[in-house]
């Protein structure tokens, strides 16, 4: 048991808890306070994993950026429900409901990772390479000549969801009142 | 590169999948199932990221690839946030069960 082996854990075991809290916390601030200390943990599984450039990315992206606009979303619409409890802990569940979103999410849920990890511990997977490479030199080569137009298609993409979210996001209140 | 067997991460990534993926099938409020699918995607980097620790020959593929799911992912939290605030205002709920626009 080396160092990293024993960090990987420990960030792994708190990120799976903080995931749980995402899911259960009552009040939605709190699950989007607990999605952020998330994220930070699995840039932490990322270092770990050698992976210092997505860490970072990770940190700036999800941390910084997703988890900041989600708070903000939460702050910005008005509906009750998004800054109360969610009313939606204590509901009874009845009839098709009961079947739909009480028993299948479970099974799902339950199957999928049964099936993953059986998967996982049967196939010989090669071992660890150890050593130290230069990821970033490796991955910042790439980027810039084998995968240089899906690079230049990301920029494009990340241009046309800024258009759109503006266009979505502006109040149009003329629109509004003809109910279209 | 690193010392961590490959079963770990991948296991971390399918329980971490599966809480949220349990999240997002049983919760009604949008904020909520839009946080856990970008936990989702998450959970599919840090195998990705393993992946790519492991097979040294596809170290900048696997990191890449990664990278570009944090892309769409970003892209995909600021459409998703403006359809929910666009929801908010005009029905003054967000609670996914009682909206009817955009369903067949």
């Amino acid at each position: 048991m080396d160092a990293t082996r024993i960090a990987f854990i420990v960030l792994a075991a708190v990120a799976v808890v903080s995931a749980f809290r995402v899911v259960t916390a009552p009040k939605i601030m709190h699950a989007a306070l607990w999605l952020g200390f998330t994220f930070m943990l699995v840039a932490g599984v990322f270092v770990t994993l050698g992976a210092e450039f997505l860490a970072a990315a990770q940190v700036l992206v999800y941390v910084g950026a997703v988890t900041t606009i989600i708070l903000f979303g939460i702050m910005l619409s008005q509906a009750a429900e998004v800054r109360s409890r969610d009313p939606l802990q204590r509901e009874r569940l009845e009839g098709a409901a009961f079947w739909r979103r009480g028993v299948l999410p479970v099974l799902a849920t339950v199957a999928f990772v049964a099936i993953m990890v059986t998967v996982y511990m049967r196939v010989p997977w090669p071992a660890p390479p150890g050593g130290v490479i230069d990821t970033v030199r490796l991955i910042g080569s790439a980027l810039f000549t084998t995968y240089v137009i899906p690079f230049e298609l990301a920029a494009v993409l990340l241009l046309i969801a800024l258009v759109g979210a503006i266009v979505l996001a502006v109040r149009d209140d003329n629109k509004e009142e003809q109910g279209s | 590169m690193t010392t961590i067997p490959l079963t770990y991460p991948l296991t971390l990534g399918a329980i971490l999948f599966g809480l949220v993926l349990y999240g997002a099938l049983t919760q009604r409020n949008a904020i909520r199932i839009l946080m856990c699918v970008e936990l989702m995607l998450n959970a599919v980097n840090i195998n990705l990221v393993a992946f790519a620790a492991t097979l040294r020959e596809a170290a900048a593929a696997g990191q890449i690839f990664a990278l570009f799911v944090m892309t769409v992912a970003a892209a995909e939290v600021a459409l998703a946030l403006a359809i929910i605030l666009i929801l908010a205002r005009r029905e003054s709920h967000i609670d996914i069960e009682r909206v009817h626009l955009l369903r067949w």
